[in-house]
């Protein structure tokens, strides 16, 4: 639906209708079974095939060199139909974003450019947090001539699946933030097994504790939090595009059913208490594509002031996807609730979503902070 | 000063001043051994969360998960083996007869813990109602009776109560409505009976229950004038379970679907039909079925709304467990003020809502279901007399068809319509009120969490996925709206019209 905003992002928007249909449409059920059911392994392949992994990193490290635009159109796409592949795909941008903020060029492209399988392109990162909100990050201190890290990390996300993982650890009497690039594989990670979290249960993420790891210094020392900033504005827009996309898969759902469904002898979508249920749905759908459009179009052009713009767009249209999925159920009764039909699961994966980046009062107080400069 | 017929004409202005506040009135009137009798209540349900509820209800959300067959069959054994269902049975049927509203402050708390073994226990008590409100003592008093030894045995009999059909939800809450609907439910009478073909889905706790509250229709064109309810056993031939739902939460309590096939049904398991209300009155069967869906969800709906509020204090003391023991920037999070804000406005919001069911039962106990039972001389003979006495001198009563002919007469002849209205419309404002409170609250806590609140393990996301059905169960709460308006506005405004709006 992005692109009927701006025709450059069209063949994305294709490209990606075309994968949900032909990968996620009719198995989002299955998917989601995971950690109790298999994982779609073969479905991350062929989004690492198609380029979905890489869209916003430059082609010379290995990406699509994509803009946030094209990222924000492809998963609402995605989401629309399934947001698991969605969080597998954010977390990974938030990941390589965070590298090309701390000019770390020289570790994506040996991470990225000669990436030979999915498992080798993810990086696993704890995309539920701010690390300037989080007290508990795990320490640093020098080892030899790199680093090692000791501590616990919470929902680390890809963790069970990627070879690599970004991890914003503490040190000082600062307590200042930095990130490191660690290998998943060394002797001193152990992961929990799967956590089982409200949603998007196909975007899984492990608890992990460090124990002396090695690790690699990404950018400069210190400097975490000022990177973590930076990156912000685009991936709070990323994160929305993937709730305005679950908001349209809702809509869709939800109109088809008022359409079949009789009762009280016609077609409930001809009682005005249920049209006022899908309208209220399709206002929030559309005024949060319309939110997510005017923020890449001022992100790609470089527009002054619009970090804060970005979050606060973020915070809105989560907050109204939580609302409209809710209403997805209700239009559809009984079987909203239960999964057969698609309704339950996007409930549930509006809220993951909406807990991105960090918690919704954290993200509040910073974007107030920010506005009135205090 | 006002003439005390100035005072009676000003009180009967809309709202009138009788349905402004139930407790006002209805308070005084209450036995005082109620509030000794709920205390109890209150322990004995913290005592099982203690000991069963709250080290549970994780586990087997997690079981159900990865065993989607899984049936509660050891959580009914204790439930039974706790005497939940019987509690709220009267002592004439043999049951241990604690005050109807006590139950909800029963569910508020187990609810509190788990929605899901809430339901396991209280859905039962939604067949019990959909038994009692019938007026048939004599059918009442077996079922009840199987109930009862089922605890002493320790074979638990549960009833459950089958309404909703494959197409039709919302259309069999409303004689209004049900005409109109898709019911495909048929009873065809027969020599002896009644013979059921047709589907019912969404049947809470059905597969583990031993009786099964049925409502069919005589003829599916005229339904709202051919209501029947029938009890059905489990393992009766032609009577088969499909599949249990696949939910999003309160997994622990299967939702199953009901097959009937040829299934043969006695007149002597007849619980409510056209025949046997002209026994005892003259009224049209149309307003006696409404009647009698009104009874029975007047008093579950206010136990919904307790449901709901039990998952609101169950998200407000994990979010406040949360806040006293995390830090945010080196502070306490039960420091920042804008989480005292929040947590004060959860807290606002399980209060709200317990007034709701509070209020709700008050009508109830003095103008609907269970009436009688609340009169102070009726109560404390209840709760006085040796059980001897009920099962040797009351009980045989109950077998005799003039027992079903005054139940009947008190229940449907000689009740008021405005107290129905009463009682249905405070059911359906409480029950709305609490389930989205409850759903308010589990989203308050998942935000002030943050990413702890994503987890299973950390209890609310659980919360939030149990307490979505209570917005749909028991009529939706688009339909409870409705129902308010018909009830407690639309009998002021001579020009409104309910469930007829135009295309």
């Amino acid at each position: 639906m992005l692109s009927s905003f701006k025709s450059e992002w069209k063949p994305f928007e294709d490209l990606a209708r075309s994968f949900a249909a032909k990968e996620l449409a009719g198995k989002a059920e299955e998917h989601d079974r995971y950690p109790f059911g298999e994982f779609f392994h073969d479905v991350l392949d062929k989004a690492c095939e198609v380029g979905f992994l890489g869209i916003m990193l430059p082609g010379d490290l290995g990406g699509t060199g994509g803009s946030v635009g094209t990222l924000c159109t492809v998963l609402a796409a995605l989401c629309r139909v399934d947001s698991s592949p969605g969080g597998i795909i954010f977390t990974n941008a938030l990941a390589q974003e965070l590298l090309l903020a701390a000019d770390a060029r020289d570790i994506a492209g040996e991470i990225f450019g000669k990436a030979p399988s999915a498992g080798e392109f993810l990086i696993a990162f704890p995309s539920y947090s701010n690390p300037a909100h989080q007290d508990n990050l795990p320490e640093y201190r020098r080892s030899g001539r790199g680093y090692s890290l000791t501590g616990p990390v919470d929902l680390l996300v890809l963790g069970g699946l990627a070879r690599r993982a970004i991890i914003p650890a503490r040190s000082g009497p600062k307590r200042q933030c930095s990130f490191f690039l660690i290998d998943l594989d060394h002797k001193g990670v152990s992961k929990s097994e799967p956590v089982f979290t409200l949603g998007m249960h196909a975007c899984p993420a492990v608890d992990v504790r460090l124990d002396g790891v090695r690790a690699r210094l990404i950018g400069e020392e210190g400097k975490g939090e000022e990177y973590f900033d930076r990156v912000l504005p685009a991936m709070h827009v990323v994160a929305a595009a993937m709730n305005a996309g679950i908001m349209r898969g809702s809509l869709d759902e939800a109109l088809a059913y008022a359409r079949e469904r009789f009762q009280g002898g016609r077609e409930i979508i001809r009682w005005s208490e249920v049209s006022m249920l899908l309208a209220g749905m399709a206002v929030k759908a559309d005024v949060a594509d319309m939110c997510v459009t005017q923020a890449c179009q001022a992100l790609e052009q470089g527009d002054a002031g619009w970090s804060s713009r970005c979050a606060a767009a973020a915070l809105h249209i989560h907050e109204i996807a939580c609302e409209a999925v809710t209403d997805g159920i209700q239009v559809l009764g009984g079987n909203g609730y239960m999964k057969d039909y698609g309704q339950e699961k996007r409930f549930r994966d509006a809220r993951q979503v909406q807990a991105l980046l960090g918690s919704v009062p954290a993200r509040k107080l910073d974007l107030i902070r920010k506005v009135a400069g205090v | 000063m006002l003439s005390r017929a100035e005072v009676s004409n000003r009180l009967s202005g809309f709202p009138r001043f009788e349905d402004m506040s139930l407790s006002l009135p209805y308070a005084p009137r209450m036995p005082r051994g109620m509030v000794r009798e709920t205390r109890e209540v209150v322990a004995i349900a913290r005592t099982f969360n203690d000991e069963v509820a709250r080290p549970r209800a994780l586990e087997l959300d997690r079981r159900t998960h990865e065993d989607p067959d899984y049936m509660p069959l050891d959580l009914v054994e204790l439930a039974n083996r706790w005497g939940f269902y019987t509690m709220w049975i009267p002592r004439i049927f043999g049951g241990r007869g604690y005050n109807m509203p006590s139950m909800s402050y029963f569910a508020e708390e187990v609810g509190s813990a788990c929605l899901g073994i809430m339901n396991v226990i209280g859905v039962h008590y939604l067949g019990v109602a959909g038994v009692v409100a019938s007026a048939n003592t004599r059918l009442a008093k077996r079922i009840l009776g199987e109930v009862v030894r089922g605890e002493k045995t320790g074979n638990p009999c549960l009833i459950a109560l089958a309404t909703t059909e494959p197409g039709a939800g919302t259309d069999v809450e409303e004689v209004e409505l049900v005409d109109k609907g898709r019911v495909a439910c048929h009873a065809r009478r027969v020599r002896g009976g009644y013979v059921v073909n047709g589907t019912k889905v969404f049947i809470s706790m059905g597969h583990v229950s031993t009786w099964t509250v049925l409502y069919a229709y005589e003829d599916l064109k005229r339904p709202s004038e051919t209501t029947v309810g029938l009890m059905v056993k489990t393992g009766t031939k032609g009577f088969s379970f499909g599949s249990h739902e696949n939910k999003m939460g309160q997994r622990v309590c299967p939702a199953s679907v009901l097959v009937f096939d040829d299934c043969f049904i006695p007149d002597d398991q007849v619980l409510f039909s056209a025949d046997m209300v002209r026994k005892f009155t003259k009224k049209p069967i149309r307003e006696v079925a409404q009647r009698y869906i009104d009874y029975v969800v007047g008093a579950t709906r206010p136990g919904v709304c307790a449901f709901g509020v039990g998952a609101a204090r169950g998200a407000f003391e994990i979010a406040l467990r949360h806040a006293s023991t995390t830090t945010m920037n080196g502070t306490l999070l039960i420091n920042h003020e804008w989480v005292q804000s929040m947590l004060a406005e959860m807290y606002k919001n399980v209060t709200l809502g317990r007034l709701a069911y509070t209020e709700a039962n008050y009508a109830n106990s003095h103008r609907g279901l269970y009436k009688i039972l609340q009169l102070k001389p009726v109560y404390y003979y209840l709760r006085l007399m040796p059980q001897a006495y009920f099962d040797k001198v009351i009980a045989p009563m109950l077998e005799k068809d003039y027992s079903t002919r005054l139940m009947g007469k008190l229940s449907y002849d000689w009740a008021r319509p405005e107290d129905q209205r009463c009682c249905s419309g405070w059911a359906s404002l409480a029950k709305v009120a609490g389930t989205d409170l409850g759903v308010r609250n589990c989203q308050m806590a998942i935000e002030l969490m943050g990413q702890t609140g994503l987890r299973q393990d950390a209890g609310v996301e659980k919360m939030l996925r149990d307490i979505k059905l209570l917005q749909i169960y028991e009529g939706t709460n688009q339909l409870n709206r409705l129902n308010m308006f018909k009830c407690l506005i639309a009998p002021e405004i001579p020009q409104a019209r309910v469930f007829e709006e135009d295309r």
